[in-house]
Parts: structure tokens; C-alpha cells; sequence
């Protein structure tokens, strides 16, 4: 699976996520500080909800009339000239965009940030063909100099290197000689890239947002790269998860909007760009030729499922920036290049669940990731769905988890059994009590004792105390 | 007013003395207060682990029970919030979906009742200490309870209040995610811990027992000497 | 010239499929939407107003501000021209004449108009001009963002490869937000004016945060940037 990361064991990832001390600081750094700004732009607005509640109504109809809307943006994308590739997997898009290139003869392709470009494993398979293709967002940059690290957030990928790591790769792989001063590091990027804008045959980009109706499509950066990407190289190519479009303009405002404020605080990026088409004749910079290439690559199945609401997602991060999960392990224990909350909904989706089964566990269900997010996905609830896919439909729970949930259900279900058994914990807790507490638990305690106290059950139930007390009369 | 008393597992077992500092709390307010004996677990454990099937058959008994209250109270915020929960789940249901909307709209977490339902501020307690207050994640985000327990909090007298830091932040408990993911469970566990420590207040308190004993348990394996106290008990001191 | 589309069909129909339905043939009409708080934002904010929150936004975006009238505009640009240093490039635009700018039109400094006879040329003017002049044709308050429409005259470089990047707003541009400039942009297209190529949204100078969170201002566009609005009311 191309958009997987990392050692095979989550564990494994975990542990060494958890061990990480800057990485860890550098998230909860993050996460403070992008969780106040993106609060901040919020409140500033003063109905958010109402806002959170439009974004979901436009996102909801898109997804439900999607094929309807994709018909239409192709149409008026080739009625100004520009040709559309629809790929049902990886493979389609990688050969349709290699042979673009190859028809160009283009050996030197720059690329602005793209997520499904990195879910379809574009890079490598560009490469292999003999292209180098470069990075030009700063934080990708950074990862691809040093040898394809992979991104550890959506918004910000290199959020888990420091600046001292950025200045030794930089030294080690491009004769930087600078200090470790994020202006001078960014300068050299600078200088380093220009050179590569004009130099690129090609440009790719992804796609924040397509909009039907006029069959544009719409980039939203701070730095500025994909204005550099889709105007120098003559030839552009945009590659577009086939979920991101809106009908018109005027909704593409408003999801920008909520993706600008909750991805990074902010009321508008630098540069927000709405590009349609090839350059028109007579124009002297944008490319000759433009192509789109949406994707699907396991988004169909979504649709229709109980998890369709995933698909409403605008990429903004916010969740990820209040996830208290990804807070302590970082986002490559998420396996995936889609990490957090939305990687822990949405990899099972793309990957299947034989590689990614832990992913809907590693969750508390505190739905800090649903407040947050812009259209309203109730994240923490889709965990849940995948928690009852794993136990019902795929059959992959634990032997010992399953007969512990059916004589749940059995005690649960029956007073007489669930009195029964509360009142026979105590004696049977007894061997492990030590004073009031336990600190070495048997069975499914022992993995809680390793940790913290647990509390021994009361002699007498809360139950029995009640009963005591209504025949004493003390009532 | 008829309370009839959700005590929740935990309680039952574990935290008898949060359950007695409930009744005598909601007495004290001039409550009747009645425990139905038939009532089980609420069904989230199964059903947060994904075991639908089953939690569907703790949720019917729990439904039974209480279908005829006047109100239900508990000490949770977690367990009214799957309470609350009950009407999605049993969606399309004929039997079973009117009965628990019935029994959802008469569902409410301790501190939200008093505040809401009986509209009392102050409940004429006492407690000279310093504390600080978890605010735990299903209460605040589930259920929306946010300003209840401040202000009832606010009125006690003697008690010195001071806020922690990352509140909101889940303290890591998350039912069986405390066992699952005890790696990840003890990183958000110590946090917590820390926070704690930084207000060096005398007492946690919460007003859901899972957060408490997550939380507990770790500031006593570590030896702390922060103790831990449910909101009601705290209400309930005079 | 009308490009190509592939594979379609099939891929339109996956999705039909799965949505649980037929193939969508007539048109689909917009729902009206339940909520539309975008339009509450600064409604009915007078061009006094908004200019006083553009002036305020300008300064979380690392902005500098200038507002003057017709008569002052000349000074007011030269001296800013004349502090960032360098060479002016701009796109043809008769506004210039319009507002007495002769200083531009007269080679008193350094001063290139974006040729689109000159093809790719005009790419190494703008990476060589220090400077960047362009007009605002819309201009977001709530953002402190100007819009910017490329065609043949205008090219999408000039605001970008240039060091320095100087916007002139005629203060009747000043719209409250966003919402508007999608609204009017929508308008046009119904009325059959096609859409530019590219509309550019430029809020400040190019910057990120990359690197430890730590704000860099100018990382591949202007690291400086002016806006001087024009009282033109």
C-alpha cells in the first residue's frame, strides 16, 4: 500500500514515537499553538457553528450528487482546453501522468504539496522513470532532502525535525553552510528552488478545491510555490482526490474559509489561487497545456457506506492538532501518510484493515477531534464504526476480548447475573488486594496495574448499602 | 421530586462512598431518592469496543428499568451521555426507539440537574482546601456540561479553586483504551499528573469515576500526595 | 481548442453505483442552502469602515499601509519605490496614465510594463525588477487580501518574482470579504464573460512556518510587501 509508512508493528511505531523527546515537544508545541489560533479565528466570527453547519450542507450535497458535479467540472475543463484523465487506481494515474511526461520529453518536474500525490506514490514512480522531480513546499523540501522522510503531519510535514536536523541534512545533501536560523534556512530553499521553477518542464499540484460550474480549481499556500508551480513549467499537471470539488464560486469562498481558519488560524492564506484552464492566448507565463487527473483509488467504496461523512474532509489539520493521541506519539505511528484522527478513519478505509487494525483503537472516544472539525465529520463516532466492522464484520477481535464482551452481554443483560457477579468481584479480586488498592492485576487488569493503582471493589456494594439502609429506615 | 439513582458500574463497586454522597446530597435537596434494583451497566464498554450486539442488551434492561422515572440522576457524565446515546443507537427501532428517547430526555448528570432541573447555585457546602477540577471529555464534549459543576464549585466555601492547565485534555482513560493502549495511556496519564502538580492543589476532584481512577491510580503509584475526590462528595461536605 | 476526456463513463458510474442510484442526467440545482452566515460578516460596513479594518488587518500581515488621494498618490509611490530600490515591473494598465503616475511612463526610474509580445522574456524582467506594481482590482477588508485577474496585458508573475511587491487599492475596490469577490466573479461567468486563468488572492508577503512553527516572512514570493489604497471616492 503506497501511502503506508514506517515498521510494520504499531507497537513498534509507538514506542518509538513515545521515546522521541523533540518530536513529542515540537507536537505539543504545535498543538497549543495552532489549537489557540485556529480557536481564535473561530471565535472571531462569532457564529461558527453556523459556519461549521454550511460547510457540512455543501460538503453532504457534493457527496451525494458527486458523480453529477465531476461530469460537470470535466466538461468545462476541456471546453477551455484542458484534458481530464479519470483513474480508478494508483496505476491509472501514474501511467497517464508518466506518459504525459515522457511526451514531453520533461526530465525536471517541480511539484507544490499534494497529499493524493503522496497516497498514489507519484514521486517514486516519476523517478523511476528517470525524472527528478523536486518539492517545492518548504516543509516537503526538507523531507525530501533528506532521503523521502515521510511527512508526520498534513498541514506542516516536517513538524517533527528540528532546526538543527534541518541544517545537518541541508549541509550534508545540498554544501549548506549557514546556521541553523529558520530565515537563513528558508533563504537557501529559496535561492535553491527558484532555480528549479525555472528550470521545471513540469508542474504538479493537487487540489484544494475544484469548482464545477466554471471548471476551475483552487491552491492554497502561505509560501506561494503552487503560483511558481502552475505558472512557469509549460506543461501542468493537477492531481485531485475526486471528493474535493464544489458547485460553484460562491461555496468554494466558504470552504476556503474554514479550511484557512482552522488549518492554521488564519482569515485567508497568502496565496489562495483559482486557476482555469491552460494561459490563454497571448499570455506569457501559465502553462501551454493543463491537465487534471482525479483519483479515486478506494473513495468509491466510501460512498454509500456509513463512513461517507470521511469524505467530506477538507484537509485543514484540526483535528490533528487536538488529537491528545497523536499529541504523545507523533504522526508516523500512524503508519500512514494520513495520520491523526482523519488517518485513523480514513487508512483502514484506503488500506484495509488487515495492516491497520489498531488504528480505530488508538483513541480515548473524547471527540475532541469532532468539535474541531469545520464540517462537522463526527470522527470519533466513525472510529466506533470501524471498531463494530472489525468485531462483527471482519471477525478480527481477540479470541479473549470476544467471550469477555458475550458474557457481557449475558451479565449485562440479566440484573440477577450482574448483581451476581459485582457481588462476588470482592472475593475474587481478594488474592490481589493489597491495603485498598491493587497493584498487580490479573487478566485484562494486569496491563492497567502495570501502570497506575487499581482501586479493590468495596466489601459492600453501593447496592448493598442502599438496601441496608432503606430497611434501617435511615431514609 | 422522584430522582431515581443511575449509580453506574464504577460506583457500584468501586466508589460506594461517591453513591452514598449522591443520595444524601440529592436528599439535602429535598429529593426522594429511589435506586432501582434491576439496573446493570449502560452498555458502554461493549459498545465503545465495537460489540454492538451486546451492548444492546444491557442497553434494553437499562431502558426497562428506568422507562417510568420521573428523573434520572447519576454521577457520571460518561454513563448519562450513552444514556443520551440511546435514541441514535435504537434508531428505526419501533419498539425500542421511542422508549429511549423517553428514557434520554430524562437523563441527567448530577451537577447539570441540580443546576438545570432543581435550579440551585448553591448547595450549602463546605470544604476548606485547595483543589482543581478535570473536566472529563464525554461531560464536557458529549453531553455539553461545561458551566454546571463551576458554579456549584464556585459556591462552596473555604474552597480555593484554581484552574488546570489543558483542561480539556483527555486524561487517557478512554474504558479499555486504558488496557489496549497502555503505552499511550500512561503518556496522557502522566500529563495530566503534571498539570495537577502545577496547581499544587490538595485535591482532584472530577465528576466521572473512570477519569478519577485513571487518574488516581497513577498519582498513587507515583506516590503523590494529591487525593482525589468526586464532585459529590465534595457538594455533600458541610 | 476543446481537450480531452478519459475514461468517464465508467468511473461516473462506480459512483452512481455505490451512491445507490441511477447515472444522473438532467441538471442538478443547488440546494438553497439553510445556513449562509458568510453574509453576515461586515454587512453594511461603509468604505470608511472597511478601510479601517483593512488598515488593521495589514498589521498581522506584515503589510505596510499608505492611503492618499489622486493628487498625492505620485509622491507617495516614488518614495516607496524609491525606499524598497531597484526596478519596477508592471502590467499595462491605463489606470497609470489615469492617476497621473507620469513618473512611471516617463523613464524618471527604472520602470517595464509586462509585453506579452516578449513571451517568456517577461519571466526573467520580473525575476531581475526588484519591484512588483500591481492594481487591486477587488480587495478583501476582513483578510487585507487584493485579487488580482491575469490576462494577456497582466501576467501572474509580476506579483510574485519580484523581492518587493507594491499594491495599489483604489479604496472603491474595498468589499467586506471573500463572499463578495466569489459572488462577482459567479456573476460574470453567468453573464458569459469567462473567467480569467488565473485569479490570484494575495494576502501579504509569501511566508511559512515550516520550520519549528517559526514564522519566516518571504519564502518563494515577495518578502516585502506595501499596499497604498487611493481615495478615488
Amino acid at each position: 500500500m503506497p501511502m503506508k509508512i514506517g515498521s510494520n508493528d504499531f507497537k513498534d511505531r509507538v514506542e518509538e514515537g513515545i521515546n522521541d523527546s523533540f518530536m513529542r515537544k515540537a507536537v505539543a508545541g504545535a498543538q497549543e499553538r495552532m489549537g489557540s489560533r485556529r480557536q481564535d479565528a473561530a471565535d472571531q466570527l462569532g457564529n461558527w457553528e453556523d459556519w461549521r453547519s454550511h460547510g457540512e450542507e455543501i460538503r453532504q450535497h457534493v457527496l451525494e450528487h458527486l458523480d453529477y458535479y465531476l461530469k460537470e467540472l470535466s466538461d468545462n475543463i476541456a471546453s477551455r482546453g484542458g484534458h481530464v484523465f479519470f483513474a480508478q487506481t494508483p496505476a491509472e494515474a501514474n501511467e497517464y501522468i508518466k506518459n504525459v511526461v515522457e511526451s514531453k520529453g520533461a526530465k525536471k518536474v517541480v511539484k507544490s504539496k499534494s497529499m493524493v500525490t503522496e497516497e498514489i506514490n507519484l514521486n517514486s514512480y516519476l523517478e523511476e522513470a528517470g525524472c527528478e522531480v523536486t518539492e517545492t513546499d518548504l516543509g516537503e523540501y526538507i523531507l525530501q532532502v533528506d532521503d523521502h522522510d515521510p511527512p508526520s503531519h498534513i498541514v506542516v510535514p516536517a513538524l517533527h525535525k528540528n532546526k538543527e536536523q534541518i541544517r545537518d541534512v541541508f549541509t550534508e545533501k545540498l554544501g549548506y553552510q549557514k546556521t541553523e536560523k529558520p530565515e537563513e534556512l528558508a533563504a537557501h530553499a529559496r535561492a535553491v528552488l527558484r532555480q528549479k521553477f525555472l528550470e521545471a518542464d513540469i508542474g504538479i499540484t493537487g487540489c484544494n478545491f475544484a469548482v464545477a460550474e466554471t471548471g476551475s480549481f483552487c491552491l492554497v499556500t502561505n509560501e506561494g510555490n503552487a503560483d511558481l508551480v502552475t505558472a512557469l513549467p509549460k506543461t501542468q499537471i493537477t492531481v485531485m482526490g475526486m471528493e474535493r470539488i464544489v458547485p460553484t464560486f460562491v461555496e468554494l469562498e466558504v470552504l476556503v474559509s474554514l479550511l484557512t481558519r482552522s488549518a492554521v488560524g488564519q482569515k485567508l492564506t497568502s496565496y489562495i489561487t483559482v486557476l482555469t484552464g491552460p494561459r490563454e492566448q497571448n499570455e506569457a507565463d501559465g502553462p501551454e497545456e493543463f491537465h487534471l487527473v482525479i483519483v479515486d483509488n478506494g473513495r468509491s467504496n466510501i460512498l454509500g457506506s456509513e463512513f461517507q461523512s470521511i469524505l467530506q474532509c477538507i484537509r485543514c489539520g484540526a483535528c490533528i492538532n487536538a488529537c491528545p493521541v497523536y499529541r504523545h506519539i507523533g504522526g508516523h505511528s500512524y503508519g500512514s501518510i494520513y495520520s491523526g484522527p482523519i488517518g485513523a478513519v480514513l487508512t483502514p478505509l484506503l488500506g484495509g484493515y488487515e495492516e491497520n487494525k489498531e488504528l480505530p483503537y488508538a483513541s480515548t472516544l473524547c471527540g475532541a477531534c469532532t468539535e474541531v472539525c469545520p464540517v462537522k465529520i463526527p470522527l470519533h463516532g466513525l472510529l466506533l464504526k470501524h471498531r463494530e466492522q472489525i468485531v462483527e464484520k471482519e471477525g478480527k477481535a481477540p479470541i479473549s476480548e470476544k467471550l469477555a464482551m458475550k458474557a457481557f452481554g449475558l451479565g449485562a443483560a440479566s440484573p440477577f447475573l450482574y448483581k451476581l457477579g459485582t457481588k462476588m468481584a470482592p472475593t475474587a479480586m481478594n488474592p490481589f488486594v493489597s491495603g485498598n488498592t491493587i497493584s498487580k492485576g490479573p487478566g485484562p487488569l494486569k496491563a492497567w496495574t502495570e501502570i497506575r493503582e487499581f482501586p479493590a471493589p468495596h466489601k459492600e456494594r453501593f447496592r448493598d448499602w442502599f438496601k441496608n439502609r432503606e430497611k434501617d429506615g435511615d431514609a | 421530586m422522584k430522582v431515581a439513582l443511575f449509580a453506574t458500574c464504577l460506583v457500584d463497586l468501586f466508589q460506594s462512598n461517591v453513591g452514598k454522597a449522591t443520595v444524601e446530597l440529592l436528599e439535602h435537596l429535598g429529593c426522594e431518592v429511589e435506586f432501582p434494583e434491576s439496573q446493570v451497566c449502560c452498555g458502554q464498554p461493549a459498545y465503545n469496543s465495537g460489540y454492538l450486539k451486546e451492548s444492546k442488551e444491557a442497553m434494553k434492561r437499562m431502558i426497562e428499568t428506568f422507562l417510568d422515572a420521573e428523573y434520572i440522576v447519576s454521577p457520571s457524565g460518561s454513563c448519562i451521555a450513552m444514556f443520551r446515546e440511546y435514541p441514535h443507537i435504537f434508531k428505526g427501532d419501533p419498539e425500542w426507539e421511542p422508549k429511549a428517547i423517553k428514557v434520554a430526555e430524562k437523563s441527567f448528570e448530577l451537577t447539570e440537574f441540580i443546576v438545570d432541573v432543581l435550579k440551585v447555585e448553591d448547595v450549602g457546602a463546605a470544604f476548606d482546601a485547595s483543589v482543581t477540577y478535570h473536566t472529563s471529555c464525554h461531560m464536557t464534549r458529549l453531553l455539553g456540561v461545561r458551566k454546571a459543576p463551576m458554579v456549584l464549585l464556585k459556591n462552596v466555601k473555604g474552597l480555593r479553586f484554581t484552574e488546570l492547565p489543558g483542561k480539556e485534555q483527555c486524561c487517557g482513560f478512554g474504558g479499555t483504551f486504558s488496557v489496549k493502549m497502555a503505552q499511550i495511556s500512561e503518556q496522557m496519564v502522566d500529563e495530566k499528573v503534571c498539570h495537577i502538580e502545577e496547581t499544587e492543589a490538595e485535591y482532584l476532584i472530577g465528576a466521572d469515576a473512570g477519569c478519577l481512577m485513571n487518574i488516581g491510580g497513577r498519582i498513587q503509584r507515583k506516590g503523590k500526595p494529591i487525593k482525589v475526590l468526586h464532585i459529590a462528595e465534595i457538594l455533600n461536605s458541610r | 481548442m476543446t481537450g480531452s476526456i478519459t475514461n468517464r463513463e465508467k468511473f461516473l458510474n462506480q459512483i452512481s453505483s455505490q451512491l445507490g442510484r441511477q447515472p444522473i442526467t438532467g441538471k442538478v440545482e443547488r440546494p438553497v442552502w439553510r445556513f449562509q452566515p458568510q453574509k453576515e460578516v461586515l454587512k453594511n460596513a461603509s468604505q470608511d469602515e472597511l478601510l479601517t479594518i483593512l488598515k488593521d488587518q495589514c498589521l498581522n500581515i506584515h503589510t505596510s499601509l499608505y492611503i492618499t488621494d489622486k493628487n498625492n498618490l505620485s509622491a507617495v509611490l516614488k518614495n516607496e519605490i524609491e525606499a524598497y530600490g531597484g526596478s519596477v515591473l508592471a502590467g499595462k494598465d491605463n489606470r497609470f496614465k489615469e492617476w497621473g503616475l507620469d513618473f512611471l511612463l516617463n523613464s524618471e526610474i527604472e520602470f517595464e510594463e509586462w509585453d506579452y509580445t516578449q513571451g517568456r522574456e517577461n519571466i526573467l524582467r520580473a525575476e531581475r525588477a526588484g519591484i512588483g506594481l500591481v492594481v487591486s482590482e477587488l480587495t478583501l477588508a476582513e483578510s487585507g487580501t487584493i485579487v488580482l485577474y491575469a490576462d494577456k496585458d497582466k501576467g501572474r508573475m509580476v506579483s510574485f518574482l519580484p523581492e518587493n511587491l507594491i499594491a495599489l487599492i483604489p479604496k472603491s475596490s474595498l468589499v467586506p470579504r471573500m463572499t463578495q469577490a466569489a459572488e462577482q466573479m459567479r456573476s460574470e461567468h453567468l453573464k458569459g464573460n469567462q473567467v480569467s486563468s488565473c485569479v490570484q488572492f494575495i494576502t501579504g508577503p509569501s511566508n511559512s512556518a515550516d520550520i519549528e512553527l517559526n514564522l519566516v516572512v518571504g519564502v518563494h514570493g515577495p518578502v516585502r510587501a506595501t499596499y497604498i489604497v487611493i481615495n478615488d471616492l
